[in-house]
This record gives C-alpha cells, structure tokens and sequence, in this order.
C-alpha cells in the first residue's frame, strides 16, 4: 500500500518537471450587492476542457489547452499548458445559481448572493 | 557512497532552482509585476510553424474580440495589433484585479515569400491562428529520383 503511493508521488514530480505546466490564470474579482463576479483568462480552452466545481465552499476553474500540433516549430513564445485556480466561496453565495460562460478565452462566472443575505430596505410605518 | 553523491547532486539542484527563484522574485519586486504566466513578455506571445506549404502563426489573445483586432502583411512580413478590452462591470466593487487591458502591436519579419492574398486567419477560444501559405518559389518540391 504504502509502496505504491510512493511510486504514485514519484510519477507526479516528473510530469511536473517534463509534462505540462500547470498554471494560475489571472483573474478579476468584482462585487456587488447582489453577486460575486469572476472574470478568468483561459486562453486556447475549448467549453469542453473546461471545468468550474464548488466543493465544500470552494470554487474551482480547472481548464486544459490542447494544441494541434502542425508542422515543425520555427519559434515559440508559449506551450500549452493546464490552468488551476481555486477560491474560497462565502457562505452567502448560492450553490444553485451559480453560472459561467466563455467567451473569446475568457470565462466569466456569476455567483448570485442568497437572498436572505441581500441588503433590504425596510419600511417605516408613521403613526 | 554512489548513493551520497546523488543526493548531494540533488541538493545543489535544489539550490539551483531556490536562487532562480529568489532572482524572479527580486525582479518581481523591481518592475513591480508577475513575470510568471504569460504577461512577461511582448504581447501578444506568438509561435511560428512550418507545415511545408504553409507557415502557421499562432497568437495567444485572450479577451480580444474579432472587431478589435487587425491584421495586415506584406510577402515577407505581418503586422496584428487591436486592442484588449476589459469588461468592468458597472456599480461593482472591485475585489483582485490582475487581467489588464492591453492596446497592442507586433510585427514579425517570415524567413520566406508568402501570399497575403490566401492567407486565413481564425479566432478561436482566444487563440489566433494564421495560415500563409508560402510563395510557389519557396515551396518545397519532391525531387525524382530515376532509376537506371
């Protein structure tokens, strides 16, 4: 058992090194009194490589890059590489509503407040 | 003692790879921004094949529509730039910004003729590939071997 646990962890460390990167895409962050707002670059992930799970309080964007290689490189600025970047969620966003879409590489997702947590006016009776 | 040597080879590997970090960190603290991801150098960061008959340019331009975005070219050289805009959401407050909006202009010089005229460009997912088919001159040519 514990054997093969090690074998598992020393495969890992190599795909690190020789395999794809694994890297944090850069992020928006905005509120408001109704939602949380995530702006995400994943440049080169298709809707079907990408993935946006909320467990346990946290939300994860996970994307892969697959790029057709063509032809023999001449030169190259960039690899494609896997994107990961996990956030801590309030408890006061609602699991059920919340939604992303991608667009032109950039994902966005909406993370709607509860309601009972939504700032409320209250009335005032006179007399 | 074939074994204390690896680990020892292992360790200067390990300080290696602390002092390159320490040098991306310092640098990090001098221009005051990431040089990991793909902020670090010229933007938009390009790769260049060749597939024989065609030279295939892929940019990496995330967030950048198609009507921000141009592209000219001569036989020997092309030219993208545009504009990447960010979405700032009205009457938000803003929590983490790192995406920054970006107006941009890249020229790069082919080692070969090309044709402008059948040259195809697509956007897909923020990623930019050209297609520019090389002259007839420069084209590679299967060369006949007789026997006999």
């Amino acid at each position: 058992m514990s054997n093969t646990n090690v074998v598992k962890r020393e495969e890992g460390v190599r795909q690190s090194i020789k395999g794809r990167p694994v890297v944090a895409p850069l992020v928006d962050v905005y509120e408001n009194k109704d939602e949380y707002l995530v702006y995400a670059d994943l440049p080169g992930v298709s809707p079907d490589k990408l993935s946006v799970r909320l467990d346990q309080g946290e939300l994860t964007l996970e994307g892969t890059w697959v790029e057709e290689e063509k032809g023999s490189l001449v030169a190259r600025e960039f690899r494609p590489m896997d994107f990961r970047r996990t956030f801590l969620v309030p408890d006061t966003v609602d699991p059920e509503k919340i939604s992303a879409n991608l667009v032109n590489g950039v994902l966005k997702v909406r993370l709607p407040k509860v309601e009972a947590v939504k700032p409320r006016r209250i009335e005032i009776s006179v007399g | 003692m074939l074994t204390g040597w690896m680990d020892l080879d292992r360790n200067f590997a390990m300080m290696d790879d602390f002092r390159s970090r320490m040098d991306q960190l310092f640098q990090e603290f001098e221009t005051g921004r990431r040089t990991t991801g793909w902020q670090s150098t010229a933007w938009p960061r390009l790769n260049l094949m060749d597939t024989g008959d065609n030279l295939v340019l892929r940019a990496e331009l995330p967030g950048v529509a198609r009507e921000d975005l141009q592209i000219s070219g001569c036989q020997d050289a092309l030219t993208l730039s545009g504009l990447r805009k960010i979405e700032v959401p009205e009457g938000y407050s803003l929590h983490r910004q790192e995406r920054a909006p970006v107006r941009f202009s890249r020229t790069l010089t082919f080692p070969v003729k090309v044709e402008v005229e059948n040259t195809r460009a697509e956007l897909k997912n923020g990623i930019l590939e050209i297609t520019l088919p090389k002259a007839p001159e420069v084209k590679p040519r299967a060369i006949e071997v007789k026997v006999g």
